[in-house]
């Protein structure tokens, strides 16, 4: 497993994945911050336009708070790239057929599977972590993090949302052929869960409460509404990883 | 020694039936020729053998080991060389070789030397360049030093030769002929000149089933009596001969061909008889080509 490992590794680093990533979570983290820090000059620039728009433009006052509400808005997109990139992680070589030569070997399926999930699970970690944690600097830099509430909690609550979107990506790619089916499936079921938080009688049971990050900062929930959708998430993830095993074991290479 | 056998096994694809009842043995030690047209099977028996199709009846084994779908401890033994290969192409060939010594648990001191030792036997040592730039040639040898990485009991190639120059073949047959002393080979081919090479045994598999196999003097000697050419000098010679002997088949200015070689010692005292000159009189070698031909019925 540990070869199996490295080889995703080196594949990252050498099909410009790992570039693409860090670059796209490194700039999310410093685009938070900057926005904030940016936002009392734009008006500044504009209120003149404003002005004549019969809008007035009054000071603004910008702090830690403008910079964690805008990284809940920037990390979906984050989540959808990361993954857009991963799509093909398994399909591209059931397409191939890079992966008989590694079961011929006598590589088990269940360590492969493993491996890739190990490996999915670990970069979501460290890339989300990267971000929160370069939005968290600047933010003490800057202003005050002690503005918002829970900010651990909620960020936890995030990561688990898209450790929750990783284990559907794998569930998909243990039972499709080709990327495309992988992102409709993955994307199809978030964007459901979606919908189904709008009857606001579900939305305390569905993963989707977990992006609602801002939220916390505010105080305007606690955390134990949060809980119901943790464990769902928790457990959809866990369904999906024993069906793709049972899957993945079944495939067709 | 058996080293593979396949047990009256069947391959359904839903309706389509591809295998019906395959049933042969490969002894250990041999280079055992599974010959085929396109599309008769070889490539899913192969595949069932390495336990990546399952098998709709029947029982393969693996030095006496059965074969399981999915993860089937009988892939230790083997070695396979698909019909094309396809490796990382990021890697370097190097690479991809340690990162097959690894998944197959070969210890790391010896992984460096097995790698470097296989690179020379296909020619690929110098070559420092990722996979990605290979040509089909290339990608074909790198196929065939993976393949006996772990040193396997079983060698499974499918068409190795197809793809590659006249050059690249010899090179290639004669890998596979070495590679008998440590192991036995099993190889599919339509090319039948490369079976008369290096096999020891064959198969022939048609319409499902396996219409001929045995070692190549067996096959050989299945076929009927072989055919003698004979050919005169005269064209008078050659009317005469023919109205005596009317079952004689025109095959060219004053030749003909004998199908039934026993009336051979009639032909020849009619001829000393007469002492008409000839050119020639020729056995024809039974050529597996009219072999296959006549296995497939055409």
């Amino acid at each position: 497993m540990k070869a199996f490992l490295r080889k995703e590794w080196m594949e990252w680093n050498r099909t410009g994945r790992t570039m693409v990533l860090l670059a796209v979570f490194v700039l999310f983290g410093i685009m938070n911050p900057a926005f904030a820090k940016l936002t009392p000059w734009m008006m500044e620039v504009m209120s003149e336009s404003l002005a004549d728009a019969g809008i007035v433009a009054a000071a603004v006052q910008v702090d830690a708070m403008t910079s964690w509400v805008q990284f809940y808005k920037n990390i979906p997109l984050g989540l959808i790239i990361f993954v857009l990139i991963n799509s093909g992680s398994f399909t591209s070589e059931y397409e191939k057929g890079t992966l008989i030569p590694v079961v011929t070997k006598g590589l088990s399926r269940r360590k492969i599977l493993a491996a890739k999930t190990v490996f999915l699970f670990a970069s979501w970690t460290a890339l989300y972590a990267l971000c929160f944690g370069i939005t968290y600097g600047y933010n003490a830099y800057f202003w005050d993090n002690g503005i918002a509430g829970n900010l651990f909690f909620a960020a936890v609550c995030t990561w688990l949302f898209g450790i929750w979107v990783a284990a559907l990506l794998i569930f998909f790619s243990a039972v499709s052929k080709s990327s495309s089916q992988v992102l409709l499936g993955t994307g199809g079921i978030a964007v459901g869960i979606y919908l189904l938080a709008a009857f606001p009688k579900l939305d305390d049971w569905l993963p989707a409460k977990l992006m609602n990050g801002t939220a916390l900062l505010q105080r305007v929930v606690s955390p134990e509404d949060y809980y119901a959708g943790m464990a769902a998430a928790g457990v959809i993830a866990l369904v999906c990883m024993v069906t793709a095993v049972w899957c993945f074991d079944r495939k067709q290479l | 020694m058996e080293m593979l056998t396949l047990n009256h096994v069947a391959k359904n694809f839903g309706e389509k039936q591809v295998l019906c009842d395959v049933s042969f043995s490969v002894p250990e030690h041999t280079v055992f020729g599974f010959v085929g047209q396109n599309g008769a099977g070889k490539t899913t028996a192969m595949k069932m053998i390495l336990g990546l199709l399952t098998v709709s009846k029947g029982e393969i084994t693996v030095d006496g080991m059965p074969v399981r779908y999915g993860n089937t401890p009988t892939n230790r033994l083997v070695g396979y060389l698909p019909d094309v290969p396809e490796f990382y192409p990021y890697m370097t060939p190097l690479e991809y070789l340690k990162f097959c010594g690894e998944i197959s648990g070969t210890p790391a001191r010896e992984i460096k030397s097995r790698s470097e030792e296989l690179l020379r036997l296909v020619g690929l040592d110098k070559e420092k360049h990722r996979i990605k730039g290979f040509s089909r040639g290339m990608k074909q040898r790198l196929g065939v030093a993976q393949a006996l990485f772990g040193r396997p009991k079983l060698l499974i190639c499918d068409e190795p030769t197809s793809a590659l120059d006249p050059a690249g073949r010899k090179e290639l047959l004669d890998i596979l002929t070495a590679a008998k002393e440590e192991t036995t080979v099993l190889f599919s081919t339509h090319i039948l000149s490369d079976v008369e090479h290096i096999c020891d045994e064959m198969a022939f598999l048609h319409g499902g089933k396996i219409a001929l196999q045995g070692s190549l003097e067996e096959v050989r000697k299945i076929r009927k009596a072989s055919a003698v050419t004979v050919e005169m000098e005269r064209r008078e010679d050659a009317c005469i001969l023919r109205q005596a002997f009317p079952f004689l088949k025109s095959s060219g200015k004053n030749s003909f061909l004998l199908e039934e070689a026993e009336h051979l010692p009639k032909i020849l005292h009619f001829i000393a008889d007469r002492k008409s000159p000839i050119i020639r009189i020729e056995r024809q070698e039974a050529a597996l080509e009219d072999l296959f031909m006549e296995v497939i019925g055409r």
